[in-house]
């Protein structure tokens, strides 16, 4: 499985002047306030802040589920802080690929639908081929003898590895998780975060956002996010 | 993802949440049914209408009367003769738009066979009353163009008094019968003519098995000082329909009345009580009103709870963006979901629907039955009010942000 599009080693995500700000009712509240950042193909990168540091908005930005107010963001080559809509729904499909810390795993269907999800919004590609991809990606992640169970009858740690299959089938240029661990116990964590080195091994980019030391320790590098600022990058 | 796979998902969701849709659906349900029961009733009553409109003349016939006179009538208006034997003859003669000419003239007179007697309507009429009432013997003939010319004092009866004056309609047949003094000779009895609305109401056309027909000409000389008519009821031809025959019938009679004294009707159908009409007339649009009002209470339940279900599922609709579902593909998932559940909705109303009006038909003896326009009807409203309560959910759903819907 090919991980990115641009060579490793040159920026595939590059952040100049970030900032966005929100309006709670006449008050604004700056959550970033200048970002610069560049994560080059195949990194693996730990994004660490407390809370309301901004490191969430950071990622949503980056994940391309919401704009930022001023300041440019390329994404492989892109300069997606200037899509909207159904632009910006596309670039999500084809070019991230989320695992959120509660899995969000859709509960009425299968594993193996679960993980076809992506394929089917991108369109193009028929039922079968959808099922065929999506389970070649859960025999390679250990899951293949629970492809037609639903999410109920699986362990935390299984759902997570459902939701990590399911953010690579598309074959994404970004794996970007949010807390992966904060809803799992400790041995499923390590599990998880077993999985997230394979990938990295395997050439994917990985962007993980954490406010636990030693999750972010196991990634190569760590950007620390505070008041809206990178304070360490 | 395309229109295709935006409704397939949304099929699949429906089919999913089942249990969690059946009861907003119990609204649309009941009001299709009454929908659909109310038009299968209204349609069995209306072919009703047109069959006994059928039976006492056709929605052809055409009725002449004699107008009230004016409060301050001219020398024109007292000169008129009004409407007599002479006027249908007339018309007859003259009229190229008519099929047939019945002119006629009531009393109450004292019937005596034997040792029973009474008094009973006697209808003098002519050969045509029969084809425009759609009547004929069961026994013997009816009145010919002969007894007419020659006066003959010759009785054609109706079923009822055939039945009480001799014991059956056979033995009345070619039996003397007295009729205010006047000898008659029995030349044939009616057949007994029935028709009923609904079960609970009774023969409206029994008046007709209570009288006897006699040549309108014997009716004058024996009973009457002039021709005057106490009915003049036309048949306008197929070619012709009613509208010219009014017409070419209204200057034919001002042309020998030199004043328009009578009145041009097209046949109302008469007969049917106007309080049984106006009652069921009622109760058809309070059933249809009720229809209506539950159809639109049960969309109401489906957008609320079409809108609750969004607003559990956000997170779920989060994910799906945040997985590259457009605003589109949301908004279309949900409408098709709507859309499916209240098409089931509706072919549940339908068998209901068909269910109730089975019963009623049943028990009101109505010939009533659900066509495929009815149906389609019922189905399409529920599809268009499903469609109208899924547009609000569908657009709130669409138009939330990936990251709000990922907070919630």
């Amino acid at each position: 499985m090919t991980a990115a599009a641009v060579p490793a080693g040159a920026p595939l995500l590059q952040a100049r002047g970030l900032t966005k700000v929100y309006q709670l009712g006449r008050v604004k509240v700056p959550a970033l306030r200048g970002v610069d950042l560049d994560i080059r193909a195949g990194e693996y990168v730990a994004i660490m802040g407390p809370s309301g540091s901004g490191k969430s908005t950071l990622m949503h930005i980056l994940g391309c589920l919401d704009r930022p107010t001023e300041g440019r963001y390329l994404l492989d080559g892109d300069d997606v802080s200037v899509l909207r809509g159904r632009a910006l729904a596309r670039t999500r499909n084809r070019k991230v690929g989320f695992v959120f810390q509660t899995f969000n795993l859709m509960p009425r269907l299968t594993v193996d639908e679960n993980v076809a999800l992506p394929l089917k919004y991108r369109g193009g590609l028929s039922r079968k081929e959808r099922r065929a991809r999506a389970r070649a990606i859960l025999d390679r992640l250990g899951m293949s003898d629970r492809v037609a169970h639903r999410p109920d009858d699986l362990s935390g740690g299984q759902r997570q590895r459902v939701a990590i299959a399911r953010a690579l089938v598309g074959e994404p240029s970004i794996l970007l998780a949010d807390e992966p661990t904060g809803n799992l116990d400790s041995a499923s964590g390590a599990e998880v975060l077993a999985t997230f080195g394979d990938l990295h091994r395997a050439g994917h980019t990985i962007i993980l956002v954490t406010h636990d030391p030693n999750v972010a320790a196991r990634a190569e590098r760590i950007i620390e996010v505070a008041d809206g600022r990178v304070v360490r990058a | 993802m395309g229109i295709l796979e935006s409704l397939l998902t949304g099929l699949d969701e429906a089919r999913r949440r089942w249990g969690q849709t059946l009861l907003s659906l119990l609204g649309l349900v009941l009001g299709t049914a009454s929908i659909v029961a109310v038009l299968a009733l209204f349609g069995g009553q209306a072919t009703n209408t047109a069959k006994y409109l059928d039976e006492v003349g056709g929605a052809g016939a055409v009725i002449v009367r004699d107008r009230a006179l004016p409060p301050e009538p001219t020398p024109r208006d007292l000169a008129s003769k009004r409407l007599t034997y002479a006027d249908a003859r007339f018309l007859k003669d003259r009229s190229r738009t008519l099929m047939a000419v019945s002119p006629g003239w009531a009393r109450q007179l004292r019937y005596q066979a034997g040792g029973t007697g009474f008094t009973g309507q006697v209808i003098g009429t002519v050969p045509d009353y029969a084809v425009i009432n759609d009547i004929a013997p069961m026994v013997g003939r009816y009145l010919s163009d002969l007894d007419v010319l020659t006066q003959a004092r010759v009785a054609v009866l109706g079923w009822k008094f055939a039945d009480s004056l001799y014991g059956t309609p056979e033995a009345a047949h070619n039996r003397l019968l007295t009729i205010e003094g006047k000898v008659y000779r029995v030349v044939g009895v009616l057949e007994r003519e029935e028709f009923y609305f609904a079960a609970w109401s009774g023969n409206e056309l029994e008046y007709r098995n209570e009288r006897a027909y006699i040549p309108l000409t014997t009716a004058v000389q024996q009973y009457a000082e002039n021709d005057r008519l106490d009915f003049l009821t036309l048949k306008a031809s197929p070619a012709s329909g009613p509208r010219l025959a009014q017409a070419e019938v209204a200057s034919l009679l001002y042309a020998r009345h030199g004043v328009v004294d009578f009145d041009i009707t097209p046949s109302g159908g008469g007969g049917q009580d106007d309080d049984d009409t106006a009652f069921l007339l009622m109760f058809n649009y309070i059933f249809l009103v009720v229809g209506v009002v539950s159809l639109f209470t049960g969309g109401i339940v489906i957008a609320n709870i079409l809108l609750a279900s969004v607003v559990e599922r956000i997170r779920e609709l989060g994910t799906r963006m945040a997985l590259g579902a457009t605003a589109g593909s949301i908004f279309l998932q949900l409408l098709a979901e709507v859309m499916v559940v209240t098409f089931f909705g509706g072919l549940a109303g339908l068998a209901l629907g068909s269910g109730l009006t089975g019963v009623v038909a049943m028990i009101m003896q109505l010939p009533a039955s659900v066509t495929p326009g009815i149906a389609a009807l019922g189905l399409g409203t529920s599809l268009v009010v499903g469609f109208l309560a899924g547009l609000y959910p569908a657009w709130r759903a669409a138009t939330i942000t990936p990251v709000e819907a990922l907070r919630a």
